[in-house]
């Protein structure tokens, strides 16, 4: 049981670190990601790579995130310039293409039955007692990392630029700000997180397989962002730990009621997707809304 | 084979279309990308699963009362969540019609489970056309899906709902001047685009199989067809949808050896199946990269 809450703390952070990247990337910057399980998958698959070819695991973590960060500026070059809607349905899009992919291309990612025996970091150093507590707190210092980064370009002169795009994208042009480079940068800073969340993903789990990359991981991440707040970063680590609980919790409803699995997780997909829309019905700003400054 | 191909083509697009048409209207007026409207189709194909399996009604009777709950749902969903949203900015529709897309999804998922069903396992009378086969269903479906575009083409030409559609598409606060219910339009439009993507929902399960991710899979492809051609346009979203059923059955049959031939390539080089869902997507990307504004004119999606 502890070993199970362990390994939640280590989901929540993983989890949390993508709702910061979106927040950043929808609440700071207004950009529609919808295809973030895309970079989640980029970065999990890359580090589960390097990482069984022999590479030293934190090497191979930060060559993910690089990699996912690298394809989330390529992505976003051409489609800069696309309306919001059209933009978030590229993404979704891009995302559900780079699942095809890793479902047929079984040399780089075992295709359908997956990658196993995925190495742990420091699981040499670490008794297995007590690895599932290293590894979650291992997680929580990659998010303490990521929400410190995450804060400061919120609060820098660059997401001031981001917040004024969001609002309104003429306004940052006639400024003189180049709206397509700011948008980039969130974009691939973004996509560098998330890359990093799917590599710490991989390292937990020790086996990916492409049932893992399913739209729903954006939708959950999505769910994070809103029910937290929008523009909120503490608001999205908030979120992260109530849809992770959530989404969990329930999975011991079968040991005491009779409900076939099956049921208790589409109950549970029905709240999560009931939770979005009652958010955006009668908390549209989340549990913690954007603290604006007045100048 | 060509007219295997084309054939298949046929099936597929009349298939998308009765969706794409829903999707490219909810944009014009309403101003966002219906994420749920794979699930009104999801519900549609369910229902009429329900009135067969249970109550043993005729598949085309079942269809028919599967199409007009279908509707209700759709109805339903703007009465309870989007008529709430109208003030609100493209993307917070756009997130309910997701959180509405999950939980319809999953909703019946818990019903019926997860496995595929069929609505009947009987064999089926097959027809030739040239060196081409069709089934008796497949045959069908062309017909209701060809007669459902027609009457839509009689709705919005014809009759003074389709002349308040078209004027609040155009210009909704002139509509809203010269003295158009607005809101009544609207929730006549949500129940025809619903009931037309339910019946969409059960033609694909006839044609194919009926389980609950279905409408994921089904709306990617509506929403590439409707980019295609040029969001908010009816009769675009009808040859996008078309387009997109030949590009899906034609890539795979082309033998592609004719790009590496020159190269020195020696051999036959086809995509493999595998990527047959991939190919609405790929198309979508490109359309988006080269014709931003979809291949016929559409409105530009900008709020």
């Amino acid at each position: 049981m502890i070993e199970l809450g362990l390994y939640f703390s280590a989901l929540i952070a993983i989890y949390a670190i993508m709702a910061l990247a979106l927040n950043l990337q929808y609440g700071v910057g207004g950009l529609l990601n919808f295809g973030l399980v895309a970079f989640f998958a980029i970065g999990a698959y890359a580090s589960a790579n390097f990482s069984i070819a022999g590479m030293p695991i934190l090497l191979s973590m930060v060559l993910a995130t690089v990699i996912a960060a690298i394809a989330g500026a390529l992505i976003a070059i051409p489609t800069m310039r696309l309306s919001i809607h059209y933009w978030a349905i590229v993404t979704i899009s891009i995302s559900e293409l780079i699942r095809v992919i890793s479902t047929n291309e079984e040399w780089l990612t075992g295709g359908t039955f997956g990658m196993p025996n995925i190495p742990q970091p420091f699981a040499e150093l670490v008794p297995v007692s007590a690895y599932s507590s290293f590894f979650a707190v291992f997680a929580f210092l990659f998010l303490i990392g990521s929400y410190w980064i995450a804060n400061s370009v919120a609060e820098s002169p660059f997401g001031r630029v981001m917040k004024i795009i969001r609002e309104d994208e003429d306004f940052g042009r006639s400024l003189g700000k180049d709206v397509s480079r700011f948008k980039l940068k969130v974009m691939a800073l973004g996509a560098g997180m998330v890359g990093l969340a799917g590599a710490l993903y991989a390292h937990l789990t020790t086996y990916i397989s492409p049932q893992a990359f399913e739209p729903i991981v954006t939708f959950i991440i999505w769910a994070a962002v809103i029910l937290g707040g929008k523009g909120n970063l503490k608001g999205s680590i908030l979120g992260a730990f109530i849809m992770i609980a959530l989404f969990n919790s329930t999975r011991f409803l079968g040991d005491y009621l009779d409900i076939n699995a099956v049921t208790i997780a589409n109950v549970r997909l029905a709240l999560i997707g009931l939770l979005i829309m009652l958010t955006v019905l009668l908390r549209p700003d989340g549990i913690l809304p954007e603290r604006k400054k007045e100048f | 084979m060509l007219e295997q191909v084309l054939l298949n083509s046929v099936i597929r697009g009349s298939e998308i279309a009765t969706l794409a048409i829903g999707v490219t209207i909810l944009f014009s007026l309403l101003r966002f990308a219906n994420f749920a409207h794979g699930e009104f189709a999801l519900v549609g194909a369910y229902v009429t699963y329900f009135f067969v399996s249970v109550l043993g009604l005729n598949v085309w009777v079942a269809a028919a009362l599967g199409a007009v709950l279908g509707g209700f749902v759709a109805l339903l969903s703007d009465v309870v969540v989007f008529r709430r949203l109208r003030v609100s900015p493209g993307v917070v529709l756009l997130i309910a019609s997701l959180g509405l897309s999950i939980f319809l999804r999953a909703v019946i998922a818990a019903i019926w489970g997860v496995e595929g069903h069929n609505y009947s396992d009987d064999l089926e009378q097959i027809y030739r056309i040239g060196d081409a086969i069709i089934t008796h269903t497949q045959l069908v479906i062309i017909v209701v899906s060809v007669a459902a575009m027609a009457g839509f083409y009689v709705l919005l030409n014809r009759t003074q709902l389709g002349r308040a559609m078209r004027a609040m598409s155009d210009n909704m606060d002139l509509a809203k001047a010269r003295g158009i219910n607005v809101e009544v339009t609207i929730r006549w439009i949500w129940f025809i685009v619903g009931s037309y993507a339910a019946l969409g929902g059960t033609l694909i399960a006839m044609d194919t199989q009926l389980w609950p991710d279905m409408g994921v899979h089904i709306i990617l492809v509506v929403f590439a067809a409707t980019v295609l051609g040029g969001i908010g346009n009816v009769y675009g979203a009808v040859i996008g949808s078309f387009m997109i059923g030949l590009l899906e059955n034609a890539s795979l049959a082309i033998n592609w050896a004719f790009i590496a031939t020159p190269f020195g390539y020696d051999g036959s080089l086809y995509i493999p199946t595998g990527y047959k869902s991939a190919v609405s997507f790929a198309v979508l990307i490109l359309v988006m990269l080269f014709f931003p504004k979809g291949i016929m004119k559409g409105s530009s999606g900008d709020q």
